[in-house]
């Protein structure tokens, strides 16, 4: 008999069937992984168990017990912990008080005990190896010290159930390797985790089994040493991924529509210079924290502290003014698509008319029926899936999210298009998707400048790549020296650029 | 449900429409009847009290609610706050709050009519004075939306702090400027318009201009780019700029368009009360925030609608009116407001929850 059992799970979310009669059965002290496209609801299943989401049908059995966790604090009870992708803490608090929030230690007076408070967070975190300060505000930690934090929290409360959700999504490099190792400490004293992630060099690497989801049902639950990457990706998406040479490698490129010529910003970077050409794609890569995004927001007159020159078609823009980036017709897709991409309270219609919205307006009039066909038409072009036009972009899953807040732009028409991250987060389906897009962006002339993290995604898109390293252009490399350890080398300042 | 009956009523703001049948109903109902005169329109184009042959008037018995004067009176009474919640539903849209507007109001009622009086004086024609008075009430409305605009964004600050602030102050100016005195001796062009009489002596002036307020404010929000950066403002200001909206000059607008408002119903009000004091529309504020919180705007930003507010104006002055008509003891008209604009506010959340449950179910 299984540890843990998930029986015929079923969750409706307004619009969506997010799980149908899913069972999975997970063994004791295994790190199984849960893997799937965006909006295949392996993030659902996991909340479920720890009591975020209560199931519409179905049931969970924990050693032969049915268990029903209605809250998080109920989940706990029983042994089960989640450590969150998104603030899970009260960033105005310490780690101590976040540590101990559900049960501080008081004195007869009825007063928090502030010794006993420090000693139990210390111990807590010492369980797990760390040495951050009980006393630092969560707010001021990185999102890896959060998550040792909450990993902490669950280990000190006893958890024998620990549900990580996309866990390295925003991890540094040196903070996943931190990460691996302490989810194999973790597992080696018999704490069986649920690992979510779509990283699949992650899971070959920590987990002993896989449940792949697809589109809120089951497919298949295997050990790992039975699978291959490209049968996860094969059973994720349902169909063979096509990796094929981007298509705008093959024509010439136009002229130079972009061109940045010693642009600094004070405390960010400094001395940045770069030209992308019409129908051309050019990636930034860079660690987190490089200056990447920085630079991006600089060009598109968000930073009001830069300097240099940032010329589009040939003429110089004035810095710091969104109005002359617009009018120069550029365009930023924002890392963050939730805090910067998108209205959550609007519609898709509208989210995708946003910035168009000066093209489809006379004398202060919004032309209504234009501004839905544009809306209907990069819906389709896109393939957003959506039940209408009309729905809260809130209810989409990330990837269609995505493909709107890039909607938005396209509709827009603007000649210079640059996407920090568009791939974060979303699933494997999705990416395909948007590499296409982009693909056939720079093949109608567009100069398109991609930041990314996931080097895989640069080296199959991109003609060239510009690497920065603390807030400096660190070097250049053409496609034909395209390999993860030369962007990595690059990336981290431990060899030269050849260019 | 019948598929057009569901079109009529699936709109946003059917279940306040709902809530106003529902009270009219239970007023009607439960009002119980009134004696009323009836009314004639003589020669002289005076209404007077019909007589009959003994000189007595002569009584109708009509329901206490349901009758022309009562409704008249309650569209009267509903414009006033109506018009300014159509106002705040745009500030609170934008993710702020005005609390400056009952302030606004008498500072602007004060300052016109102390301009009218001078005016009076010296003996303008009764087409100037109207004029005059137009543009400085609702000028000076303007210029004290334009204080607190330019203060939220010149300084970065919550509006909140900044119209509490502008509130006592703008009341403060209306005290000094009228010296605690009431100020009615001006023209009485004004209140000839105002208080046109239409049929038996019905005053249908002040909601009229209510109800076009309401279709601007309902074309402003729906129909307009400016209305739409309004909601893009209030969803998410971060997403707003990065859309390339110029966030600043769309939260001056807000309050311009509050202030204007303001301003405009203190116009009314002077009109038909004939007089204005730095005392007006106290406590004010308070009632049109809860009625474009009532009419649906979300006091986190980026929801709500103009013809949401006024019908929030109108259910707040149902109760006030029914409080009357049933005969409840004054005393707890507060306590029942105050309990209806909360219950209300429960019924929309709850409506919104069975939208999506319904939507969550069409999923399937």
């Amino acid at each position: 008999m299984a540890f843990l059992e998930f029986h015929q799970i079923t969750k409706r979310f307004p619009g969506v069937l997010a799980l149908d009669g899913v069972s999975v059965s997970i063994e004791r002290g295994a790190c199984h992984a849960l893997v799937g496209e965006n909006g295949a609801g392996k993030s659902t299943l996991g909340k479920i168990l720890a009591g975020v989401y209560q199931p519409d049908g179905g049931a969970i059995r924990l050693e032969e017990k049915v268990i029903h966790p209605v809250s998080p604090h109920a989940a706990r009870a029983l042994g089960v912990a989640m450590v969150h992708q998104e603030l899970a803490f009260c960033p105005n608090l310490s780690v101590e008080e976040n540590l101990c929030l559900g049960d501080q230690p008081r004195n007869a007076a009825g007063w928090v005990n502030r010794r006993e408070l420090r000693a139990r967070a210390r111990a807590m975190l010492a369980e797990i190896g760390s040495n951050i300060d009980p006393a630092t505000l969560i707010g001021t930690l990185s999102t890896g010290q959060e998550q040792l934090v909450q990993i902490a929290a669950a280990v000190g409360t006893g958890a024998n159930v620990i549900i990580m959700d996309e866990p390295t999504s925003s991890l540094s490099l040196g903070e996943t390797r931190e990460l691996f190792r302490l989810v194999r400490a973790l597992k080696a004293r018999g704490i069986t985790l649920i690992y979510v992630s779509h990283r699949l060099e992650e899971i070959f690497a920590l987990c002993d089994a896989v449940t792949i989801l697809r589109d809120g049902h089951h497919v298949v639950t295997e050990p790992i040493g039975a699978t291959s990457p490209q049968r996860i990706v094969r059973q994720m998406i349902g169909r063979e991924l096509l990796v094929r040479e981007p298509a705008h490698l093959q024509r010439s490129y136009g002229a130079v529509r972009l061109q940045v010529e010693n642009l600094s910003s004070p405390g960010k970077f400094t001395g940045i210079h770069f030209s992308v050409r019409a129908g051309e794609i050019v990636g930034l890569a860079g660690l987190v924290g490089a200056g990447r995004s920085e630079v991006a927001q600089a060009i598109f007159g968000l930073d009001p502290a830069a300097a240099g020159t940032v010329m589009m078609h040939g003429r110089a823009l004035r810095l710091g003014s969104i109005r002359a980036a617009l009018a120069a017709k550029s365009g930023l897709v924002p890392e963050d698509r939730k805090r910067q991409g998108l209205v959550l309270s609007m519609n898709c219609r509208e989210n995708s008319s946003l910035a168009a919205l000066p093209l489809l307006t006379r004398f202060g009039w919004v032309n209504r029926r234009a501004e839905h066909e544009l809306a209907e038409r990069y819906a389709k072009r896109l393939r957003v899936k959506t039940p209408s036009l009309e729905t809260s972009i809130a209810s989409l899953s990330g990837g269609n999210q995505q493909k709107i807040a890039l909607a938005k732009w396209i509709a827009r028409e603007c000649d210079v298009l640059i996407v920090d991250e568009p791939t974060r987060g979303i699933d494997v389906g999705a990416k395909a998707e948007i590499y296409q897009l982009l693909d056939e962006l720079a093949g109608e002339g567009k100069a398109v400048l991609m930041i990314s993290s996931e080097l895989p995604e640069l080296i199959g898109l991109c003609g060239r790549v510009l690497v920065m390293r603390e807030g400096r252009l660190a070097g250049e490399l053409p496609r034909a020296e395209f390999s993860e350890a030369a962007l990595m080398g690059l990336m981290a300042g431990v060899a030269q650029s050849a260019a | 449900m019948s598929s057009r009956l569901r079109s009529l009523f699936g709109f946003q703001e059917s279940g306040l429409l709902l809530v106003v049948l529902v009270l009219g109903l239970l007023l009607a109902g439960f009002g119980g009847s009134v004696q009323q005169p009836v009314l004639v329109r003589g020669a002289d184009g005076e209404v007077t009290p019909q007589l009959n042959a003994a000189g007595e008037k002569v009584l109708v018995t009509r329901n206490r609610f349901l009758n022309a004067r009562n409704l008249a009176q309650l569209a009267k009474d509903t414009s006033f706050i109506g018009i300014m919640a159509v106002g705040m539903a745009v500030v609170i849209i934008s993710g702020g709050i005005d609390l400056s507007v009952g302030a606004i109001y008498a500072l602007a009622a004060v300052v016109s009519a102390l301009v009218l009086r001078h005016l009076g004086e010296t003996g303008a024609s009764a087409g100037m004075s109207v004029l005059l008075a137009v543009v400085v009430c609702v000028g000076m409305g303007l210029l004290c939306g334009l204080v607190n605009g330019g203060l939220i964004v010149g300084l970065r600050m919550h509006p909140f702090i900044i119209t509490l602030g502008t509130m006592a102050i703008f009341r403060g100016i209306a005290l000094v400027a009228s010296g605690g005195q009431s100020i009615g001796d001006f023209p009485p062009a004004l209140q000839k318009i105002v208080k046109f009489e239409v049929g038996d002596g019905l005053t249908l002036v002040p909601p009229f201009v209510m109800v076009l307020v309401m279709i601007a404010g309902w074309i402003f929000l729906s129909r307009l780019a400016a209305g739409r950066r309004v909601f893009a403002v209030g969803g998410n200001e971060v997403a707003a700029q990065y859309s390339g909206i110029q966030v600043q000059k769309v939260k001056l607008g807000v309050y311009l368009w509050s202030g204007g408002l303001a301003g405009l119903a203190a116009l009314l009000a002077m009109g038909y009360y004939g007089s204005a004091s730095s005392g007006d529309a106290n406590g004010y504020e308070l009632n049109v925030v809860a009625a474009a919180v009532v009419g649906g705007s979300s006091l986190t930003g980026g929801r709500g609608s103009a013809l949401g507010a006024m019908l929030g104006a109108l259910i707040i002055q149902m109760i006030t009116t029914g409080i009357i008509i049933l005969g409840i003891d004054q005393n707890y008209s507060q306590i029942i407001t105050g309990s209806v604009v909360v219950a209300a506010v429960a019924l929309d959340k709850f409506n919104t929850w069975l939208a999506q449950r319904r939507l969550a179910r069409r999923a399937d």
